[in-house]
């Protein structure tokens, strides 16, 4: 059953098309991750399914969340629904649990419910020793977590999160990543932005890369990579002395990809970049298997837009 | 789509309830720095200004003595300061640099709730700050009670109506400073012109109309009519104003914070 669908929506600030035709299908139980450049258009798209952002004028398209239409019915949706924004804006003055009280009340819970609830999310996110500590005196991942046991107080259906782990610590996003994985195994649907590519590989059942607010990819991460780009990479930093090279030159089955600074040779077959390396008289250079990045990189391009 | 009675979600007294009740927590959160100037500052300024001045001034203003004037004017000028700076630097600092409204428009509540709450908080902060002022007068001995007691609600309904001033000027603010232009530029004007340090009546006829346009001069009538006790049916005008002009920039302002907050 689809949670949320999303058909030939279109968001224009000025003359800048933030979302442009956009249909995407989220099935109950799953991850969906919106992967794009800042300025791609994910976080206008997500807001428009929490009701936060309206559809275009004219033709906007459809979106229905549980059957609801956020420009009508936001307030079914967000009680169904938790959400993590971009930004933490937790209340400084107050403490953590005081911080998920003021949010059990919008929700409506009796005192009781709330104070049983925030106690098994606080476990939950490991933050059970931080119960009274001030918001300043918490790290940025603490804060994080804190925001994301906000967003589960009303035990939502739908988890939606603009960027979980931008600008955490790895321990943390693995935390972070491990949680997410339990919530959607307990049947959370989870929608979420990120521009990490490891993230979404991790943790997203479906994947859609979007660039300039349209649809580029969309598949599971593993057929993604599969499909779309080769298997192995090797990457060749330019330096004095590194032989010119012509795509002509190169064995079949290898592409170049020439970008400021790196030689990146992509093919199926390992043995074909060994036979590369040969030519490079003893230059430095690296072997690995292709990401998510690469397939990433090749749909968006790699020069930045306005916004980066 | 489903039928739209089945639709489960707190009910509207409960969503205003909840944008009341974080706005209480944050302020009772520092109780001392916030709750004692609210009496310290009628204090000072009675004890200066109105004990100093007031024995200059000879006979009386209105019919009364002129401590009893301004003591029930600053009833509901504390109620309008307060609501002006929580509903311009608290707000837009809620809405541009602490981004607390990104994070309650994420549960279940709309723009309006969020809009309308804040106003209700406003008169709250209103009732406690004539409240406040009142205790004061008290301890001087200068309000008539039983009837006094009533002012803590013509200071609620004053912080509602400069709420929603307020917040309509907020929606087109853009840099922080320029609230500086609304407060120095019509609100402390209005502590001047509308009757709470002189009557109204003694303006210059051709300024006078201005006083009656304002909206603290209508706020000071309903407040001198409480305390005295002294209702006449021109009392119903002031009355008839404070509603109209809440609703109508209440009205503006949720229209313009609206476009501002969901893009």
């Amino acid at each position: 059953m689809s949670i949320i669908s999303v058909r030939n929506v279109n968001k224009s600030f000025g003359k800048v098309c933030a979302v442009c035709d956009l249909s995407f299908e989220v099935e109950e139980g799953t991850c969906f991750g919106l992967l794009g450049p800042n300025g791609a258009g994910k976080t206008t798209m997500m807001k428009m399914i929490y009701g936060r952002s309206s559809r275009g004028a004219g033709d906007g398209g459809m979106i229905r969340v549980f059957d609801y239409d956020p420009a009508r019915d936001e307030l079914a949706i967000k009680y169904l629904s938790g959400v993590v924004p971009q930004e933490n804006n937790l209340d400084d003055e107050l403490n953590v649990i005081q911080n998920l009280m003021i949010y059990s009340k919008f929700y409506g819970l009796p005192g009781s419910v709330a104070r049983e609830r925030i106690k098994g999310l606080l476990d939950f996110l490991e933050l059970s020793e931080k119960a009274r500590a001030r918001i300043r005196e918490l790290s940025g991942g603490m804060q994080r977590r804190l925001v994301i046991a906000r967003a589960l107080l009303n035990n939502p259906r739908l988890l939606i999160l603009d960027e979980p782990t931008t600008g955490l610590d790895p321990q943390v996003r693995h935390l972070i990543w491990d949680k997410l994985r339990r919530l959607k195994a307990q049947g959370t649907t989870i929608l979420l932005t990120t521009h990490y590519m490891d993230e979404a590989f991790q943790i997203c059942d479906t994947v859609l890369i979007m660039d300039k607010g349209r649809r580029l990819l969309q598949d599971d991460p593993r057929s993604l990579l599969r499909e779309n780009i080769e298997a192995y990479v090797l990457e060749v930093p330019i330096a004095n002395g590194t032989p010119q090279i012509h795509e002509a030159d190169l064995p079949a089955g290898v592409r170049l990809d020439r970008a400021d600074g790196t030689l990146r040779f992509y093919a199926e077959q390992i043995d074909l970049l060994k036979s590369v390396v040969e030519r490079l008289s003893g230059k430095q250079y690296y072997i690995r298997q292709s990401t998510l990045e690469d397939v990433f990189l090749k749909a968006t391009g790699r020069a930045l837009n306005e916004k980066q | 789509m489903r039928n739209s009675s089945r639709m489960a979600y707190p009910s509207l007294s409960q969503r205003l309830f909840s944008v009341w009740y974080r706005h209480m927590r944050v302020y009772t959160k520092n109780l001392l720095s916030n709750g004692l100037p609210p009496f310290l500052e009628p204090l000072l300024f009675l004890m200066g200004v109105g004990l100093g001045l007031g024995k200059r001034v000879m006979g009386t203003m209105d019919g009364m003595p002129y401590i009893d004037f301004l003591g029930t004017g600053l009833l509901v000028t504390a109620a309008m300061f307060t609501a002006a700076y929580e509903c311009t630097f608290g707000t837009f600092i809620r809405l541009e640099f602490e981004k607390v409204y990104d994070g309650m428009l994420a549960a279940p509540i709309t723009v309006h709730d969020l809009i309308v709450g804040e106003i209700i908080w406003a008169g709250t902060k209103g009732l406690f700050f004539t409240f406040a002022v009142l205790c004061v007068l008290m301890a001087f001995g200068i309000i008539e009670l039983p009837a006094g007691l009533l002012t803590p609600l013509v200071g609620f309904l004053t912080g509602m109506m400069f709420a929603t001033l307020s917040l309509w000027v907020t929606s087109f603010v853009k840099t922080i400073n320029h609230f500086n232009f609304y407060l120095t530029g019509i609100i402390s004007p209005m502590f001047f012109f509308s009757g709470v340090v002189f009557p109204v009546s003694d303006l210059p006829s051709y300024v006078r109309f201005v006083a009656e346009i304002v909206p603290l001069t209508h706020a000071v009538r309903l407040s001198r009519a409480v305390c005295a006790s002294d209702y006449t049916p021109a009392l119903l005008l002031s009355v008839a104003y404070i509603v109209l002009f809440t609703a109508i920039f209440g009205a503006m302002a949720i229209r313009r914070l609206r476009r501002r907050l969901v893009s």
